[in-house]
């Protein structure tokens, strides 16, 4: 395990080398009881992760409620604290970088929300939504500022006279292409998408993917984007990781997770997803699993996700399994694999 | 073929606002046979969910304007309220999307569960508790006889999802209303949930009518299908048909746009343009046609009616009551 | 140079050209101004406390062309006259014009409420602010700070502040805000708090903006409605709390009027001059009921209920 880089180290960075790079990384919330407040447990919400993310790829980051995979995502830039690891961006550490230093990072790293009712200021109008990133990093002003509102609002597919109107006159598709513009502003290098569709309506949610695909080859953007559906993810992400409680269980390049599965836990993941065409569904197998998730602030021993794994045996409730490497950059980490 | 247990003719629900009427509910017409599950799919705004609210006359502050809904020999829109309580949840029974605040989080669950045979059945606090105990058991909530002593936060999505299941069944429904059981539910939880409704289905025989945008689930649970769009049924039919040759435009690209886990990677996804209508102020002619890669000259002008296309689905389109083909690049 | 109203070419497939939106631009506050006009009788009362206040600032001009009576003139051999001519609404143990004395009366006691609630509301809406925008130990030394200060009786602050200070309107407003602060900071804690756990905030964090920013770009025009509503209601808790006060002669010290001290000087010829007591009492009970029906009015029409989509 690599020790945590000094703060403000920069190594020579090359675009070869992973653009994001996280080791270790925990992120705990603290749960307080008691008249005193004191701190009696740990949610474990991202517990041990380690990510390698390269320009120019999307990473699908798949996982069920609890698994952590939207802390994972806000703390890797930052809007959250790690409790331990590291983050490196672009061979800078960024672990516990403040101020103007971090400042200058958030030009590069941006995010996308889940809830497009919730993410946007109800009493800004939507030119000022988009133009506040420029205001903050002084980008631009006043003629020039406008064109630059209009032009993002343009590449997101609205028109530029909606600049100034509210959000609550949009729609949940219209919303989250605001938000999207938004994240555009300042020209970052890396956006976490964090659920963009699962708020949408399903004919709006194409319309979106197809969009934050086009602007990635357009911007040559890098994204981490965030699902509970593997369906969507097996479309956009060149790579997929599934989370489990905290710990990443299996990643693997796109086709590969999902024609050969190694984790049990992606196994009856595929295999709950419903599929639309009756036939397929009707003769599917399927792997139906058993009780509810366990809580994060006391995981099971050993692999956690022996409680409810088909296949758990009890050397699985001794040790932790570790990732192990199946292939061309497929790892999982079970000690008794999916054929 | 037996008779219908529920039909529902040319229903229309408005809701009053100050921008207008909302035509919620636009002339939806279904049939419910005995056992069997039929599907509502569409969007928000569809009008799937307050055609289920209608038929339990719990649509208010909407207001049943025009059409019937007959069970059992009675039109459900014209009976009392007081009628109408005693074949809520006897005869009747819904289940929500959100069972958190479908229940009462002040009473313990087993207390709730028991409550439709307490007061439908009269049975006494004892034997009512039983009852609620043996379903939250056959439902798959282990220790059932604890756990009715708990409150619905201390159980998890999936467990009060079963427990709200249980509710529903204790009176023996003839019919099962789910308003999207599952989309608040983890996908390996909507798997269990959907495993035990095809349980409930196949052991209680129940006729159940699933309300759900999901079209995967759909095609896995059930028989016939009814798709809807700005309140109006634009297709029905028998599900392996309408999914492998739908025969609206809407259905189509529906069909079209999905990600689907079984295709092949980095294929475009063909997204239907535009936005869903407004209620207020809805298209004139065809409220898809504003969206349609197929429409003609008399989409925009007439309202299509529900005919049969093909030899088992009905359709709402004048594209394909001519006769076309639907297919596209 | 982009032209925003001409025709948008986009070269990027499947993002599909958005039609229009909704209805035409209605900003939060222009949608909840209209809900308000549309409430006609918070409109009234929300004119009519205006009005009052208009009265109020212009003392000086009524005295001098409607009533034509100073406000502590004495006509000592028409006292306990009753409402008539030239005395419109009759005159007191000491001849002093009654409606006279009301008008310039308003100015004290209205003054106070105004100023009352100005202090509170901003002393209060910063701690709030700080406390839950922070948290942490900002948060609780802050809170308990506010605690204490609900946790002393009010009286007792009041008959100690009187004793230290002597209660002109300035320093009246001043106590019975140091009073009153507290339960608007707890207010504003408590919506800060929820508005904090909105994606927004975070999406403004992401961005790269500082603390200030968020605080008094996103998190204070979000927590206002709260604060409009309080300050509606406040108004008319004040002049209730002002007149209490007067009567214990905690507060405005006579021979200045203010309503409250006319409704207890009042006290002892109610049997035989009842006006003394009706004019000054229904003054009080019409503003007070004016300011909570407003106060309503207003909540109903700013009410985050109908806010969301």
């Amino acid at each position: 395990m690599p020790e945590a880089v000094p703060a403000q180290l920069k190594r020579a960075w090359t675009t070869s080398d992973p653009l994001l790079s996280v080791r270790g990384l925990k992120t705990w919330f603290p749960v307080s009881s008691g008249v005193l407040q004191r701190t009696v447990a740990h949610v474990r919400a991202v517990d041990g992760v380690d990510l390698d993310i390269k320009k120019g790829e999307t990473v699908g980051l798949v996982g069920e409620s609890g698994c952590g995979k939207s802390t994972l995502g806000r703390t890797i830039i930052r809007l959250l604290d790690p409790t331990a690891g590291t983050i490196e961006f672009m061979g800078e550490d960024i672990t516990h970088q403040r101020g103007s230093a971090m400042r200058a990072h958030r030009r590069e790293l941006a995010m996308i929300f889940q809830d497009p009712y919730a993410s946007l200021d109800p009493r800004q109008t939507v030119g000022d939504i988009i133009g506040e990133p420029l205001d903050i990093h002084k980008l631009a002003r006043g003629r020039e500022r406008q064109d630059r509102i209009y032009e993002l609002l343009q590449v997101v597919g609205m028109n530029p006279r909606f600049a100034d109107r509210y959000p609550h006159e949009f729609s949940g598709g219209q919303r989250q292409r605001i938000g999207i513009a938004r994240a555009l502003a300042v020209g970052p290098t890396f956006i976490v998408c964090d659920e963009p569709i699962s708020a949408l309506d399903v004919s709006i949610q194409a319309q979106i993917i197809n969009l934050l695909e086009s602007l990635q080859s357009k911007f040559d953007l890098t994204y981490l984007f965030i699902a509970h559906d593997l369906s969507v993810v097996k479309h956009i992400a060149n790579r997929v990781a599934v989370m489990y409680l905290g710990k990443i269980v299996e990643i693997a390049p796109g086709g590969q997770l999902y024609r050969r599965p190694r984790h049990p836990y992606t196994g009856s993941l595929l295999s709950a997803i419903p599929i639309p065409d009756p036939l397929i569904e009707r003769n599917r197998e399927r792997v139906i699993l058993q009780g509810d998730v366990p809580s994060p602030i006391n995981p099971p021993s050993g692999c956690r996700f022996r409680t409810r794994c088909p296949r758990a045996r009890p050397d699985c409730a001794e040790s932790e399994p570790p990732l192990e490497t199946f292939g061309d950059e497929h790892l999982a980490a079970c000690f008794h694999p999916l054929d | 073929m037996a008779q219908p247990l529920l039909e529902v003719h040319d229903l229309h629900t408005v809701f009053a606002t100050k921008n207008g009427d909302v035509k919620a509910v636009d002339g939806v017409s279904l049939e419910l046979n005995p056992g069997e599950t039929l599907g509502i799919v569409g969007e928000s705004g569809s009008g799937k969910s307050v055609t289920a609210l209608s038929v339990m006359r719990l649509q208010r502050p909407g207001k049943i304007v025009g059409g019937s809904v007959i069970y059992k020999g009675r039109d459900l829109t014209k009976v009392s309220e007081g009628e109408m309580r005693e074949i809520r949840g006897q005869d009747i029974a819904m289940i929500f999307q959100d069972p958190m605040t479908s229940m009462n989080p002040v009473f313990r669950t087993g207390w709730q569960v028991a409550e439709p045979v307490r007061m439908h059945h009269g049975l006494d606090r004892a034997k009512a508790m039983a009852v609620a105990v043996s379903m939250l058991g056959r439902v798959g909530i282990p220790t059932p006889e604890t756990r009715a002593r708990d409150y619905p936060h201390q159980f998890s999505g999936g467990m009060r999802q079963r427990a709200m299941i249980a509710m529903g069944l204790t009176t023996t429904p003839k019919v099962l209303i789910a308003d999207e059981p599952t989309t608040a539910l983890d996908v390996t939880i909507q798997a269990q949930i959907l495993d035990l409704l095809r349980h409930v289905n196949r052991d209680f025989g129940t006729a159940t009518i699933l309300i759900t945008h999901n079209l995967g689930v759909v095609a896995g649970m059930c028989e016939r299908v009814m798709v809807m769009y700005a309140g109006r049924v634009v297709e029905s039919g028998p599900t392996v048909d309408v999914f492998a040759h739908p025969k609206h435009p809407y259905t189509w690209s529906l069909l079209r746009s999905i990600p689907r886990l079984d295709a092949e990677r980095h294929e475009p996804l063909k997204p239907i343009d535009g936005l869903p209508p407004d209620l207020i102020d809805l298209p004139s002619g065809c409220a898809f046609h504003p969206r349609c890669q197929f429409k003609v000259e008399r989409c925009s002008r007439d309202a299509p009616l529900l005919n049969r296309v093909g030899e088992t689905q009905l359709a709402a389109c004048w594209v394909t009551q001519s006769g076309v083909e639907l297919k596209g690049a | 140079m982009i032209d925003p109203g001409g025709i948008t070419q986009l070269d990027l497939p499947g993002a599909a050209i958005e039609g229009e939106a909704r209805r035409p631009a209605q900003s939060y506050w222009n949608e909840s101004w209209e809900r308000l006009r549309a409430n006609r009788i918070g409109v009234f009362c929300g004119a009519l406390i205006l009005i009052l206040a208009l009265i109020a600032i212009a003392a000086p001009v009524f005295s001098q062309f409607v009533t034509h009576f100073d406000p502590a003139r004495q006509h000592l051999s028409d006292n306990f006259r009753s409402p008539g001519h030239p005395y419109l609404l009759g005159t007191d143990e000491l001849g002093r014009d009654t409606l006279t004395r009301l008008i310039y009366g308003g100015r004290v006691t209205l003054g106070v409420a105004f100023l009352t609630v100005a202090l509170s509301l901003t002393l209060g809406t910063t701690v709030g602010l700080v406390a839950g925008y922070y948290g942490g130990w900002p948060d609780d030394i802050l809170m308990r700070v506010v605690d204490v200060f609900l946790a002393i009786p009010a009286i007792f602050l009041f008959i100690l502040m009187s004793i230290l200070f002597r209660p002109n309107a300035i320093t009246l407003a001043a106590i019975i805000a140091s009073v009153g602060w507290g339960g608007v900071a707890r207010l504003v804690r408590g919506e800060v708090l929820s508005v904090k756990q909105r994606d927004f905030i975070l999406a403004t964090r992401s961005i790269g903006a500082r603390d200030l920013r968020l605080i008094f770009r996103h998190l204070l025009p979000n927590v206002l409605p709260v604060l409009i509503v309080a300050a509606s209601l406040g108004v008319g808790q004040i002049i209730l709390i002002e007149a209490a006060l007067d009567f214990l002669g905690l507060g405005i010290q006579p021979p200045t009027a203010s309503w409250g001290n006319m409704l207890t000087n009042a006290e002892s010829y109610f049997f035989h001059s009842g006006w003394l007591v009706v004019f000054p009492g229904v003054t009080i009970f019409v503003t007070v009921l004016a300011s909570n029906l407003f106060g309503n009015a207003v909540r109903d029409a700013f009410d985050p209920r109908l806010k969301a989509h």
